[in-house]
This record gives C-alpha cells, sequence and structure tokens, in this order.
C-alpha cells in the first residue's frame, strides 16, 4: 500500500465534472484507491464518494492505493491533480 | 473511519425548533460548549448535593426545581443557588415556560450560565433534546454501498466498485422501493442503540449510474422514491462467484456484518450471469423477514420423498409449517 499528500489546484476543487474524471481514472486501476481527507475515506472509483468530500482549492488530501498498480495509479492521479484537471489553461 | 465530536454550542440547542424555546437569559453564555449527550435534572443538586451535577451537561429545571427555590428563602436560597452555578454549567432549560426568578439569572450570570425557557414539559423536552444530542454525538462512519428501504427493512447493499450496486438499486427503486443513499451512506448510532443511515447532504438523492450519470431519483421517480433516514437491518454483500467458495445452499448461515460495535445480519450473493439480483433481493428480504417472525423456512421442506403409504394405511396428518 502506498500514499501520496496531493494538494489540490484547479479553482473549483472536487467538483462534479472533476470528480468524474477522478473516478474514470482510477476505474483504469486494479488497485483499490482512497482519497482521505478531514478523517474521511471515500473510492477513488465512487463518483458520488468523492462528491461528499466537498474538498476545494487548496486543501490536501491523501491519496492511498493498494494493489498490484498502486504507483502507476497514484502516479497518473498525482498528474492529474496536477494538471488541475485539465480545466485551466 | 468513524469521527468523533468534542461538543456542541448551546448556540445550536437554542436554535432547534422541536424545544421550543421562547425566551434567553444571560445571551453571553450561548458560546458556551455542552460535552455530554444527556441532559441532567439537578434534583438534590439544589439541596447542596453536587457530587453528580456534571459541568458538561445542560440541566433541566421543571416544576420540581422551581418550586423547591420558592421554598427557601434569605441567606439559605442564596447559598443554594451561588453553589449551584458555581460548577460553571454550559446552560439551564427551564421547562414549561416558568418565568426564571431575578436571583437565578443573577446566579447564573456571574458564571455565565444562560437560561433558556422553553415551553415544552420536563419529559418530551428531555426526551427531544436527547435524541438530538445523541444523534449529534454518535460517532458516524461512512460505508460504501446503497442503502434502501425494501419491504420496510433498510438493506445496504455493498460490493466491489463496478459490480453492479447502482443497477440493482436502479431496478429495485423502478420496483417502487426507495433509495436513501447511493456509494456512501453515512451511519449513526440513535438514542436506542440502533444504527441508523442517511446521504451525505451533497449526494442525497442522487444515484450515479454508468452510461445515464448522475440522476436525480426524487426529480426522476417522485418524493416517494426517496427517503431521508433508515435503521439498518440487512447488509447484502454482491460479490464475484467463485466457483470454489462454498456458498449457502441451504440457507441456514447466519453471518453477521460488524459496525461501530453492533453486529446487522449479512447475506453474500454471488453475482453471476444469468442471475437477477433485484429479484433475489426480494425474495432473500422475503425470506429475511420470514426468519425475523420465527419461521425457518428452510427446514420446512420435507427432505426426501416418503414411500407411498400401503393401501388402507390411516392417512399422515399434514404438517406444513409451524414451528421446526
Amino acid at each position: 500500500m502506498i500514499e501520496k499528500k496531493q494538494q489540490i489546484f484547479n479553482k473549483l476543487g472536487l467538483h462534479a465534472r472533476a470528480a468524474a474524471k477522478l473516478s474514470h481514472l482510477a476505474n483504469m486501476f486494479s488497485a483499490d484507491i482512497y482519497l482521505i481527507f478531514n478523517e474521511d475515506k471515500v473510492n477513488a472509483k465512487s463518483l458520488l464518494g468523492i462528491l461528499t468530500l466537498a474538498a476545494s482549492v487548496g486543501n490536501e488530501i491523501t491519496l492511498q492505493a493498494a494493489g498490484a498498480d498502486e504507483k502507476e495509479a497514484i502516479q497518473a492521479i498525482g498528474d492529474l491533480f496536477d494538471r488541475k484537471f485539465d480545466e485551466e489553461i | 473511519m468513524s469521527k468523533e465530536v468534542k461538543g456542541i454550542q448551546l448556540s445550536q440547542v437554542r436554535a432547534l425548533a422541536p424545544l421550543k424555546i421562547v425566551r434567553v437569559f444571560n445571551e453571553r453564555g450561548l458560546a458556551n460548549l455542552v460535552s455530554h449527550p444527556r441532559p441532567q435534572r439537578p434534583g438534590l443538586g439544589l439541596t447542596g448535593y453536587l457530587k453528580h451535577i456534571h459541568a458538561g451537561r445542560i440541566q433541566i429545571f421543571g416544576k420540581t426545581e422551581a418550586g423547591y427555590l420558592a421554598s427557601l428563602k434569605g441567606e439559605e436560597r442564596g447559598r443554594c443557588l451561588r453553589n449551584y452555578f458555581a460548577l460553571k454549567l454550559p446552560g439551564v432549560i427551564v421547562a414549561e415556560s416558568i418565568e426564571p426568578e431575578a436571583d437565578w439569572i443573577a446566579a447564573a450570570a456571574r458564571h455565565n450560565t444562560p437560561l433558556l425557557v422553553s415551553e415544552l414539559h420536563t419529559a418530551p423536552l428531555i426526551s427531544r433534546l436527547n435524541a438530538y444530542l445523541y444523534q449529534y454525538f454518535s460517532k458516524t462512519i461512512k460505508l460504501n454501498g446503497v442503502l434502501m428501504d425494501i419491504m420496510g427493512q433498510g438493506v445496504l447493499i455493498t460490493g466491489a466498485s463496478g459490480i453492479g450496486k447502482s443497477e440493482t438499486a436502479l431496478e429495485l427503486v423502478n420496483k417502487g422501493y426507495q433509495l436513501i443513499a447511493d456509494d456512501v451512506a453515512e451511519f449513526y448510532i440513535d438514542s436506542n442503540d440502533e444504527l441508523v443511515g442517511r446521504a451525505n447532504e451533497v449526494i442525497k438523492n442522487l444515484m450515479e449510474v454508468r452510461g445515464l450519470g448522475i440522476i436525480n431519483v426524487n426529480d426522476i421517480f417522485g418524493a416517494s422514491a426517496v427517503l431521508d433516514e433508515k435503521r439498518l437491518n440487512l447488509v447484502i454483500n454482491l460479490e464475484k462467484w467463485d466457483p470454489k467458495k462454498k456458498y449457502d445452499r441451504l440457507g441456514e448461515d447466519n453471518l453477521y456484518f460488524k459496525i461501530l460495535g453492533l453486529e446487522v445480519p449479512l447475506i453474500n450473493l454471488p453475482v453471476g450471469p444469468g442471475r437477477n439480483l433485484s429479484t433475489i433481493i426480494e425474495v432473500a428480504l422475503r425470506n429475511f423477514l420470514a426468519k425475523k417472525a420465527g419461521r425457518l423456512t428452510y427446514l420446512e421442506s420435507r427432505g426426501p420423498a416418503a414411500p407411498p403409504a400401503p393401501p388402507g394405511a390411516p392417512e399422515e396428518p399434514h404438517t406444513g409449517g409451524g414451528e421446526p
């Protein structure tokens, strides 16, 4: 199992569209992937789960993955956050 | 993952409409923190026996307290109020619209304790306050799954991502059952030690169906298709059919799902091609209800067929149903 702290850079935070991109990406990996924020832990493959976090710009969340492709998963999801979910240029 | 709550501000208690609070004295103390879920009546505390008066609990004054204080005079009454309020209580709710006397207000003000006047009688006041504070102070836990009301029972459908929880739930909603929460359900323990689940406010009434996106069940199916909260009675776990795993063939396994120190009956349901999950879940519920009522349907089958009775023999009495 690996973990990574990740800051949210996009202005709108984890809103519906960003959450959809995130869960879509997470579903490409076989590893179990979780987002942890404010003592809440949700499945990154669940769109509605991500929405319940209501995490916004500037917040720091923890990515957690366990499984065969955990490294690739954390790498790809971290990238998506860093790219601001491709929302801003 | 569960969260614990440290305290609630008295101002939040004051804002609760069901408590029917009509007046507040010493408003400055509304920022006080209540750290205990059970309200308390001072009783003997007013006579000077203060050992069990808890400084974190909301105090309730009724006719007994008011009457006792009215029976005291002069210095005795002053000493009694001074000692009691010196405990730095978070707040006192005076029931039955009893008007607090000037010396109560003054003694309470010295220690920044507000007096709230409620129209309710003490018993309903305490029970309403207790129910609210219990929910507020209860540990909450988020579980992945769909929470539904099926045949009056709260059922949490769990299983790995993509196994078809939401699709099954959608079929069940289409059959007329109610959705409480899709994907993530939050649970707390209420004042009756029962586990109650509800949806996070952000995703209330929403459901994600792959290919359709996010749908609002309340808008599409109407208000009768959703519920705010429900006591959890059964967990149904969907899992990939594993040919090597031994599944319950007789319906006699009694498995339990453990959550927040409570046990909830659990059924493991294998998912395979050609298995209509919503129908199987409906039947599982009928069977669950029969079991709850004390009927074990699997024991009521008669086993291998008996050889035909010889002609002329007396007919066996019919023994269908009843206790095993």
